[in-house]
């Protein structure tokens, strides 16, 4: 898959060509500007392929249709709510789901159930009737993960999850995605350029940086991949300190990669990025 | 008291009732407007209507028929939509910002209303229509209560019953999108159309006020009720109800200051709300509490 922006010169991405398997939990690691966020918002179909740009299947939908269904839920890179629209963490959480019930019906009880349960399960049961103007940053995120899973999402999807979150705060995020990912099986896809993120909580890593330059499981991420990933700072990245960001054109080129790296070595070979889903295989939280 | 004197008017009781319906209207919408930081889009709406108020006089200079209340109603609507809709994609496209667009609007449509109320005498002059008399400019600028008739009363408590039901219909994505526009997109809630439904209902209830406030203040009808009452609490239904109760404290008071006074009644019924925002914004600052950024 390629996808060009309108009016810019280069591809944000260029002959990607991934797949990731239902329950897996999947980080997408590179610099700033290396189409990390493109890629996510191609999956969620903010951002239309054009034509002959390649496909992409979310549980063999097109990603409108994946949308409409409901099937991915989404938590924001910098959520920016109007928090000063009078909801309770609860009644946020509700509208994931509820916003789609006709007017003229009551919530479920089944939602309110679910809803109920998913606060229990990332720890904003005791605040679930606090407006939500009066949460901290790791409380929002808390409850903006519980509504992505509201409608019951197949797949959850992260942007940038632990920016501006301290040590301790990744750890808890760690954690609670461990714990979402135990319950509910769904499949995770973290996007960032925040190793200690990325490490922390996925069972394999794709590094992107406009190509795939990598696909490796978070011990396979040597100091070369990640030299070859990012141009600078490595000493930093392996102290667990944040990653810089960098130019993506500074990246290598993915011929002169990794051997255990993987691109899109045949042109001609057919790419796609796929989400692919094992049915029903979905586990309802009880 | 004079109040008492004008209880007791012809077409006293039809004028309240008109602006309770109005009042209670704005009130609804004001919460969202606060929220969404639309207060600016109002002033816009508003004062596009000077351009809707132009083009409807020529066409009843021209036609008598089209000086009915009803076609007026709905060419200004029209008109501000347009003005409404023009405001939104420009800034969609980002070829201008939001606000140079609304600023655009709001002093092109004023000074294009001012050309084509001149414009009417002229084309009645040459038609010969009998009787024809452009609305005052002053009536345009700040409302007017009286006089109401069965017609004001009928379209003020049928707007206010469409924006309530409409509103109503789609309160649940409208909340939704109204607190996290990109992530209610991203979940699939259809961001266009509901942006669309709420200039729409903004629209109406901007131009259906102007009656009693007039363009320049029925924008305030949209924003102080709402905001007095985004400071009094946090709970969403709470809010809704004292903003509507304020905004009918507003009108109670404001109508007897102006009969007391012998002031504009849409004027003081904005310096009523005005000062009641004030007082609830003092009172929560001592409080130390800021429940909203309101």
């Amino acid at each position: 898959m390629t996808f060009t922006y309108p009016g810019a010169e280069a591809p944000a991405l260029e002959r990607v060509s991934l797949r990731v398997e239902p329950g897996e939990r999947l980080g997408i690691l590179g610099p700033n500007g290396g189409g990390k966020s493109t890629l996510l918002k191609l999956t969620l179909g903010l951002l239309p392929l054009h034509p002959g740009g390649g496909t992409i299947r979310v549980f063999g939908r097109t990603p409108a249709q994946a949308r409409a269904e409901g099937l991915i839920g989404y938590v924001p890179q910098r959520a920016e709510p109007e928090l000063a629209l009078p909801l309770s963490v609860r009644q946020m959480v509700t509208l994931g789901a509820a916003w789609r019930v006709p007017p003229w019906r009551r919530v479920p009880r089944e939602t309110r159930e679910r809803v109920a349960s998913l606060l229990h399960l990332v720890g904003a049961e005791e605040y679930a009737d606090r407006p939500v103007g009066k949460l901290s940053g790791g409380q929002l995120q808390r409850a903006m993960i519980a509504r992505a899973l509201a409608a019951k999402a197949k797949i959850l999807a992260l942007d940038e999850p632990t920016v501006g979150i301290d040590a301790v705060g990744q750890q808890r995020f760690a954690d609670l995605l461990a714990a979402v990912h135990r319950e509910l099986g769904v499949t995770i896809l973290i996007v960032s350029h925040d190793l200690r993120a990325i490490v922390a909580g996925c069972d394999r890593v794709a590094c992107l940086a406009r190509r795939l330059h990598s696909h490796v499981s978070p011990q396979g991420l040597t100091p070369q991949v990640l030299a070859e990933l990012f141009s600078h700072d490595v000493a930093g990245v392996l102290a667990g300190v944040h990653i810089h960001a960098h130019d993506a054109a500074t990246c290598p080129d993915p011929s002169h990669a990794h051997p255990r790296l993987s691109s899109t070595p045949d042109p001609s070979a057919p790419v796609q990025v796929s989400i692919s889903g094992r049915g029903d295989g979905h586990k309802e939280h009880p | 008291m004079r109040t008492l004197e004008y209880l007791t008017l012809d077409g006293f009781w039809q004028a309240i009732l008109a602006g309770v319906a109005i009042v209670l209207m704005c009130s609804l919408v004001s919460v969202l407007v606060v929220v969404k930081r639309l207060a600016f889009v109002g002033q816009g709406v508003s004062h596009s209507a000077f351009g809707g108020v132009g083009v409807a006089a020529v066409l009843a200079a021209a036609w008598p028929a089209a000086g009915h209340p009803a076609i007026e109603f709905a060419v200004i609507v029209a008109f501000c939509m347009l003005a409404a809709v023009a405001m939104a994609a420009a800034s969609d496209r980002r070829t201008v910002q939001f606000d140079t667009a609304i600023g655009v609007a709001l002093v092109g449509s004023m000074a294009l209303g001012a050309v084509l109320v001149e414009a009417s005498r002229r084309v009645a002059a040459a038609v010969g229509s009998v009787g024809f008399t452009p609305r005052s400019w002053e009536s345009i600028l700040f409302g007017s209560l009286f006089p109401s008739g069965t017609w004001d009363l009928a379209l003020a408590w049928a707007m206010a019953a469409v924006v309530a039901g409409s509103a109503w219909l789609i309160r649940r994505p409208m909340l939704f999108w109204t607190f996290d526009e990109p992530t209610a997109t991203a979940f699939g809630v259809p961001s266009q159309r509901i942006k669309f439904g709420m200039m729409l209902l903004l629209t109406v209830a901007v131009v259906t006020s102007m009656k009693l406030a007039g363009v320049v203040l029925a924008s305030a009808l949209l924003v102080l009720p709402g905001a007095t009452a985004l400071r009094l609490s946090d709970r969403l239904g709470a809010v809704v109800a004292l903003s509507c109760a304020i905004g009918l404290a507003g009108l109670a008071a404001g109508v007897v200051l102006s009969f007391e006074t012998d002031m504009p009644p849409g004027a003081s019924v904005v310096l009523v709300l005005a000062a009641l925002f004030a007082a609830a914004w003092g009172a929560t600052a001592r409080a130390g509490r800021a429940p909203a950024r309101a």
